[in-house]
């Protein structure tokens, strides 16, 4: 918990109601954000995200598996969001555990659609390697290294980052295989097939204080929200997930107001950041 | 609603010998037929009753056609020692599944997803500063899982917690949403969760207009969204209404 006196805490409220955030940004500027990719060697993809003093790591491992039974034709991807003691004290033994389930439901809402799949970052068709038989199981872990607010927003920015980062291994399946046994597979350990990640959504956390909303909220201005929405938007300007935090309700107009107002933030946020992972991609192969 | 206010409460029961495989939906296929028969704007008659559990403050059950579940509200108790000084009350939930409420047997354990939601869908709607130093248990287990499992239980914790005397704003009505192809299903059911596109699931107090939780899943564009909502906002008006008639029945019933 931040711990503020009741000047501070007018102060923040008082330059957010008059457009003047306490860092000097507006309401709706983002802090400037950092992409550095291919930071953890052993992951088949990875990328460190600095948003502030908000730094997270993401990274994606795949393994091989068996794809589950009721859908044949799709890979299995999990979302885990660890909430590291370094970054607050309180995250220590269990106390991260809360946050951590949170932050890993509101991603995996976020980002990997409904059901049918429909919506999804990332088409679980493609991770399919013999259908019904052999999948990749994408295992994308999140670690909150330091937390500044808006850990949300900045893990799934890790993980667009990370999954764009990543490389599966091309796998050979054996041809004789019957149709009953586990078939043999072979995996390559040169050729590498990227993920298209064009699709995959940021998300944009509306933080509302007083009677205004701001984006990209620090821990001390997140401590004065009523209420958070969190939005993720694809490139086509589609919802593909949203989660509400925070106990006060809200009229279902500002909601949707929200909803047009992420969705104008998100395509500058998108642009920001595909050209800083472009970048980082640029700086990753040179060294 | 179907239940109609006043009248004797009906509950659903599922025709179980008519399970046909929904086709899977094509873009226009409008003629399709909801595997209860139900039009696509058209919600589960909602059955609660107040007072299922002796021992508890307050508990109710509700029943949404085969989506049944019970709520145990216990308290206001003393919060345990280890917890810090708060001069507000604290609310604990617990959302758990039966072994057997799921066509597949589970592990009939504790659902930390939808505990959580279930604590956020509450907590605005709770005046948490009319008890301070305690805590309030809001206890949900899912007897049959018949699909829309979490508004059901909300709305139902919602009654307990209002059974059991805890000072709230409003009571609070949940009603979910389902896209399946380019149509929008009101309160889905499992087979129909199961296929779903996308979801919405919207929480409010219908008295005071105010929306408590909301989620999306699935890709969705404007219109849509505000059609779902509106079709949430009106349900969740109409489910409050019966929910208070439930209220009123359990309140007069007790003063003869």
């Amino acid at each position: 918990m931040v711990g503020l006196s009741v000047g501070e805490k007018h102060f923040i409220q008082g330059g957010i109601a008059q457009d003047l955030r306490s860092d000097g940004r507006k309401r709706l500027t983002y802090r400037p954000i950092y992409v550095e990719t291919g930071v953890i060697p052993q992951a088949h993809g990875s990328a460190r995200v600095r948003l502030g003093a908000t730094d997270v790591i993401a990274s994606v491992k795949a393994e091989l598996g068996k794809p589950s039974a009721l859908q044949p034709d799709k890979g299995n991807i999990a979302i885990y969001v660890d909430c590291s003691p370094t970054a607050a004290p309180m995250f220590e033994g269990r106390g991260g555990e809360e946050l951590s389930t949170e932050l890993s439901v509101a991603l995996h809402r976020c980002l990997l659609g409904g059901k049918s799949g429909a919506g999804a970052g990332i088409d679980p068709t493609s991770l399919v390697v013999v259908e019904g038989k052999v999948c990749w199981d994408l295992y994308i872990d999140g670690l909150v290294i330091s937390s500044d607010g808006n850990l949300l927003d900045a893990l799934a920015a890790a993980i667009k980052a990370a999954l764009s980062n990543t490389g599966i291994p091309k796998v050979d399946v054996a041809a004789d295989a019957t149709s009953d046994e586990q078939p043999e597979v072979n995996i390559s350990d040169e050729e590498f097939l990227q993920f298209d990640t064009s699709g995959i959504p940021v998300i944009v956390t509306l933080t509302k204080v007083g009677r205004h909303y701001i984006v990209d909220a620090t821990s001390e201005e997140e401590s004065q929200m009523s209420s958070a929405v969190s939005i993720s938007v694809n490139r086509k300007g589609h919802i593909c997930g949203l989660t509400k935090r925070g106990g006060v309700g809200l009229d279902p107009s500002i909601i949707l107001d929200m909803i047009s107002v992420a969705k104008h933030v998100s395509e500058q946020l998108i642009n920001k950041l595909d050209s800083e992972i472009a970048a980082a991609e640029a700086s990753e192969e040179e060294s | 609603m179907a239940a109609k206010p006043g009248s004797a409460p009906v509950t659903y029961s599922p025709n179980l010998g008519q399970k046909t495989r929904p086709p899977i939906f094509k873009d226009n296929d409008l003629d399709w037929v909801r595997p209860d028969g139900r039009g696509f704007h058209q919600c589960r008659p909602a059955f609660f009753r107040t007072g299922a559990v002796n021992s508890a403050s307050g508990s109710a059950y509700a029943e949404f056609g085969s989506t049944k579940v019970i709520v145990s509200v216990f308290g206001p108790r003393e919060s345990k020692k280890a917890m810090m000084y708060s001069d507000t009350g604290r609310l604990n939930c617990n959302v758990s599944y039966t072994t057997f409420a799921t066509p597949v047997r589970g592990q009939g354990s504790d659902h930390k997803e939808f505990s959580s939601m279930l604590h956020k869908a509450l907590e605005g709607a709770i005046m948490l500063e009319t008890f301070p130093k305690t805590t309030v248990d809001v206890f949900a287990l899912v007897l049959e899982s018949g699909g829309s499992d979490l508004p059901v239980v909300i709305s139902c914790a919602s009654l307990a917690l209002a059974d059991a005397g805890i000072m709230m704003y409003d009571l609070v009505a949940a009603v979910s949403v389902s896209c399946l192809g380019k149509n929008l299903v009101i309160d889905p059911v499992l087979e129909e969760e199961s296929y779903q596109d996308g979801s919405l699931m919207l929480t409010c107090m219908p008295s005071r207009y105010e929306v408590t939780q909301l989620t999306f899943t699935g890709e969705w564009s404007t219109p849509d969204i505000n059609e779902a909502m509106q079709l949430c906002l009106d349900a969740c008006n109409k489910l409050g209404k019966v929910m208070r008639t439930c209220l009123k029945e359990a309140a007069s019933g007790s003063q003869e």
